[in-house]
């Protein structure tokens, strides 16, 4: 284990490189994430995000380096690891509360305390009322509202999303947005946030990585300090949106 | 029209409800009404063609055909009754149905789960698919003799191939994502067939069971027609013998009505077995 004992972060990176054949997708990325921190990662069209985010998941081995967690390196079966993917992916056959407890079940999360942290659950991101209804039933918003509460509900060590709300209109993104920030804040996850829409990077974010074209680095890291709710009016958000857009235009 | 609206987790769920005058125009619309409407022309086109000539007709009137039903019912046919005959026929159906889809489905699903499975057994269903089940009825009374198996057998065969072929489909149009996860949970290969493989495959499964139990139902009916000595192969074949076609058109008729409570009832199985696709009013 090449970890090094005095780190403080709860995710480390560590040369994480990704090549298909002859070409390099990831090369050697490095960068860490602090307990309860949620980092949002931006990039141009085409860079690697969702190589980059299977790798993560270890969903897609990777060619060389790790993800360790707590030091340890990532493993879906000892860690929690939760994914909230682009499309939709409810369950079909399962309802709204089942598709819910889904991830606590395959964690074998005991029966009494996996019936409390649904109720909580349900009742933090308002899904209560169509807890009994199967995923046909409920609209897109819903659906992923359901990917995102399943994947808090099983107190990830670390979330992944790979640009959960892009295929949603501005008004349910901006809800959505809200919830997720409301859902990181009071159970204090540990978020890793994939957009290639800048704005809500800057909304959603404390830090956001900026990767560069394919072979994909870490081109630049931005802290986002603003206070919340953010405006995206406030003239320190436009200028924060402003830089990062000019980190992804620097190519 | 009345209107009403509510909010359910942040949505706003918008009920309608539209009330329609009854017209002459709508009327000749409504779905019920013409299904009344075909049946009378079916029955009247059919008591005419029957009831033409002098008497002599191959074909009796609808309700001869009801009258020989009733008389099949109370008087023994090559010591049956007609009911005695459905339940032989259906019994075959059953046992030769059930056997075929104990084998096929988990054939079918192990063939999309496993490429090795698929490789070396596929070329084998590819082989038997296209084979008419009726063909193998002269090699199945070869190989069985004249009794129940190879009526059974047929209805197997009849049966076994769109089990297979409709579960193998199920498998194969599940969406990876649904697989990634149950990986990223860390879910076991077991965790995979067992949530994802197996509800994502039913509603395939299942209308595979309403393809085999249809084919079921022909094969056994043309296994007795060319072998047997009970069911309702067996009335239509004694009907044409004895020039009866009151018999002839009562064997049919019960087909149909035994078919239709067997695609019924497997429409109700489907429903039970993917409830998930059972709409609910007002979303």
């Amino acid at each position: 284990m090449e970890q090094s004992a005095a780190s403080n972060a709860k995710i480390e990176v560590r040369n994480l490189t990704k090549k298909f054949g002859d070409l390099l997708v990831l090369d050697r990325i490095n960068f860490n994430i602090k307990k309860g921190e949620l980092v949002a990662i931006v990039g141009p069209t085409g860079c690697g995000k969702t190589t980059f985010l299977n790798c993560m998941s270890k969903l897609t081995d990777t060619t060389d380096g790790d993800i360790f967690i707590d030091g340890v390196p990532a493993d879906p079966v000892k860690h929690n690891l939760a994914f909230v993917f682009q499309e939709p992916t409810a369950l079909p056959w399962r309802t709204v509360a089942q598709n819910v407890v889904y991830g606590m079940e395959v964690k074998g999360v005991p029966e009494k305390e996996r019936a409390e942290r649904l109720e909580y659950i349900l009742n933090l991101v308002g899904l209560k009322d169509t807890a009994d209804l199967y995923p046909n039933q409920v609209s897109a918003s819903m659906m992923q509202r359901i990917a995102v509460a399943r994947a808090f509900a099983v107190n990830p060590d670390l979330l992944l999303m790979d640009e959960p709300y892009g295929q949603l209109d501005v008004k349910l993104r901006f809800y959505l947005e809200d919830e997720l920030v409301k859902l990181w804040q009071t159970l204090n996850s540990t978020v890793l946030f994939i957009t290639h829409n800048i704005e809500e990077a800057v909304y959603v974010a404390e830090r956001i990585l900026v990767l560069t074209p394919k072979p994909t680095k870490v081109r630049a890291e931005v802290i986002v300090d603003l206070p919340r709710p953010r405006n995206f009016l406030d003239p320190r958000f436009v200028e924060i949106r402003r830089q990062v857009t000019e980190l992804i235009r620097w190519w | 029209m009345s209107k009403s609206t509510h909010d359910v987790s942040n949505e706003v769920v918008v009920r309608t409800i539209v009330r329609k005058r009854l017209t002459l125009r709508s009327l000749v619309r409504e779905e019920k009404f013409l299904y009344v409407v075909s049946l009378v022309v079916f029955f009247t086109i059919w008591h005419l063609a029957a009831t033409r000539g002098n008497g002599d007709s191959a074909l009796v009137t609808p309700w001869a055909t009801l009258q020989g039903l009733y008389d099949m019912m109370s008087s023994p046919l090559g010591g049956e009754t007609l009911v005695g005959h459905t339940w032989n026929s259906l019994r075959r159906v059953l046992i030769g149905f059930s056997i075929a889809v104990c084998f096929g489905i988990p054939l079918g699903l192990l063939l999309g789960i496993s490429e090795t499975a698929s490789a070396i057994l596929r070329p084998l269903v590819d082989v038997f698919r296209p084979m008419p089940p009726l063909a193998w009825i002269s090699l199945s009374i070869l190989w069985f003799g004249i009794g129940e198996e190879p009526k059974i057998f047929i209805i197997f065969l009849a049966s076994f191939i769109p089990s297979v072929l409709n579960a193998y489909n199920g498998v194969r149009l599940i969406e990876p994502e649904l697989y990634d996860v149950v990986r990223v949970m860390g879910g076991s290969r077991w965790d995979e067939i067992k949530q994802v493989v197996v509800p994502a495959s039913m509603p395939a499964i299942s209308a595979g069971l309403q393809l085999s139990i249809t084919s079921a139902w022909m094969g056994v009916l043309a296994a007795e027609l060319v072998s047997s000595n009970s069911g309702l192969g067996y009335i239509i074949i004694l009907g044409m013998q004895n020039s009866d076609p009151q018999m002839v058109l009562g064997g049919m008729v019960m087909i149909a009505a035994v078919a239709w409570v067997l695609t019924a009832s497997m429409e109700k199985i489907d429903m039970m077995l993917c409830p998930w696709r059972r709409e609910i009013k007002g979303l």
